[in-house]
């Protein structure tokens, strides 16, 4: 069954490279509009052997973690106070859900015009890209634990804090898991933008750089490395660990 | 000696705006070692309070005295085992039976050597590191019992702890809680709305009245132990409950039919 899907897989995108060849062949337009998955392929090889690609790859990936690392424990912690205060939830939270319909991309020229072209000024847009929707999810699901939880937790004796620590954040786990989920697909949006409008390095600006050097086949490329980088997240992080989560916590 | 009394306890609750009498003075005595079954139809006010007895509800007045101190927050003096079990399911089966010690801070060696015996007691040492979806409903039940126990409490309260298991898994539960009750002379409270299950397990059984909740009329079975559920001595006791609650039964259902 597995082995199906996978061949089938396979034929898809080698279509879609004949496809592409063929359509390179008719000579349509131009190898400065439209390159030869050739042309790509060597831009790539290129890239990782003089080692700009990795160094992409490494400075993206690092404001990535550190900027997701802050949304998901200030989200963590926004979201329980949310969840445990009512005031709390009646002001910040309807701020939060607010906030959270602005495009990741809207915070770049705040972020410039506080942090200037520096590192912090690409976390910062990542932060706010991704941390309501860490607190939201962690909301929900503190909201959501069964009341039965509580009840039995309460009657052996926890307190306020160990409730918390001990049952609630436990229980809220695969709510928590697609808040980091969906955090680390804004967080990740975000990093390309705002690398794209700082040309500060990262993967964005090589995009940039392809689009000034007016050479397509690098921006094939880094978009490609994007894609691929978002398909082995998604597919080795969270689908691993979302199905361990539900299958243990009897959801699946 | 008087382990437990409810004096006089009244809980009402918002309907739609009217407030209803749940619990309409509900006095009631345990005492230390007894096993006590509450039986009534459901919906009759027997969980609520059961709920105030372990302090998770709150009665609008009347008070709860265990040893003679009256109580009012939960605690694992008073440890519960839920209908629906209620075990965590990110722990194991070792650390759900561990979870009451742990939060009362003793030590990891001390609470494996307590956790070892009820987990061997409740025949589930070979599932301590399960996790509970690995669990069928009534080895569950074994866990949420050995979780309850654990903590020593003075008075075991159940909430219909067996509602939901197969008639053969709950008859075996059923003689193996009597023998658990006599090795550990705990002081249980029992609520069901089974009226077998409470002539098999109780000394006494308190019959609820239904809406408002009213002790309508105790019952003391005086019969030799462990009772099996086959055991056809015991129908006589429940023919007689069954004839005290028909007509709380029938009110019921007359009641939710004009409703």
């Amino acid at each position: 069954m597995k082995g199906k899907i996978t061949a089938k897989r396979i034929v898809f995108y080698a279509a879609i490279v004949v496809v592409w060849q063929i359509v390179f062949s008719l000579n349509i337009w131009s190898e400065n509009i439209f390159p030869s998955p050739l042309q790509v392929a060597e831009d790539l090889a290129y890239g990782a052997a003089d080692g700009t690609l990795f160094f992409g790859i490494a400075t993206s990936m690092w404001r990535l973690i550190v900027g997701l690392a802050i949304s998901i424990a200030g989200g963590i912690t926004l979201g329980v106070f949310m969840a445990r205060i009512a005031s709390v939830n009646q002001t910040i939270g309807s701020l939060i859900l607010g906030l959270q319909s602005v495009p990741s991309v809207a915070w770049v020229p705040m972020s410039l015009l506080w942090f200037g072209l520096t590192d912090s000024g690409i976390i910062f847009v990542t932060v706010a890209s991704s941390l309501f929707a860490v607190t939201i999810n962690t909301y929900s699901g503190m909201k959501n634990i069964p009341t039965s939880y509580i009840a039995a937790a309460r009657n052996m004796g926890t307190s306020e804090a160990q409730l918390i620590t001990n049952v609630m954040l436990p229980a809220a786990f695969p709510y928590l898991i697609s808040g980091f989920k969906q955090g680390w697909a804004f967080a990740w949006r975000g990093v390309i933008g705002a690398e794209i409008i700082f040309s500060f390095l990262g993967l964005g600006f090589l995009l940039n750089v392809g689009r000034e050097l007016n050479d397509i086949s690098q921006v094939i490329s880094v978009m490609l490395v994007i894609m691929i980088i978002g398909i082995l997240i998604d597919g080795f992080v969270f689908k691993k660990i979302e199905r361990k989560v539900m299958s243990r916590w009897g959801l699946a | 000696m008087t382990k437990l009394e409810a004096r006089n306890i009244v809980k009402r609750f918002d309907h739609n705006g009217n407030p209803v009498l749940a619990l309409d003075g509900i006095n009631l005595k345990v005492d230390e070692g007894d096993f006590v079954c509450i039986v009534g139809p459901s919906g009759c006010g027997k969980s609520t309070f059961l709920n105030i007895v372990a302090g998770l509800e709150k009665p609008d007045s009347g008070e709860i005295l265990l040893n003679g101190n009256t109580i009012s927050t939960p605690g694992p003096d008073r440890t519960m085992v839920f209908q629906e079990g209620a075990l965590f399911p990110w722990l194991k089966v070792i650390d759900n039976v561990e979870f009451g010690l742990k939060m009362a801070g003793i030590p990891k060696n001390e609470r494996a050597q307590i956790s070892q015996r009820y987990l061997d007691m409740m025949q589930l040492t070979k599932f301590a590191n399960s996790y509970t979806y690995q669990l069928s409903t009534g080895m569950k039940q074994r866990v949420a019992i050995a979780r309850a126990l654990v903590m020593d409490p003075e008075i075991l309260l159940m909430d219909e702890p067996f509602a939901a298991l197969d008639a053969q898994t709950r008859d075996l539960l059923l003689v193996e809680l009597q023998l658990i009750w006599e090795r550990t002379k705990k002081t249980i409270l029992f609520v069901t709305h089974s009226i077998a299950e409470s002539v098999i397990l109780g000394n006494r059984v308190v019959v609820f009245k239904n809406r408002p909740a009213k002790i309508k009329k105790e019952f003391v079975i005086d019969y030799r132990r462990p009772r099996l559920a086959e055991d056809e001595n015991l129908l006589k006791y429940q023919q007689e409950i069954l004839a005290e609650l028909r007509t709380e039964v029938k009110a019921q259902i007359k009641r939710e039919f004009e409703e």
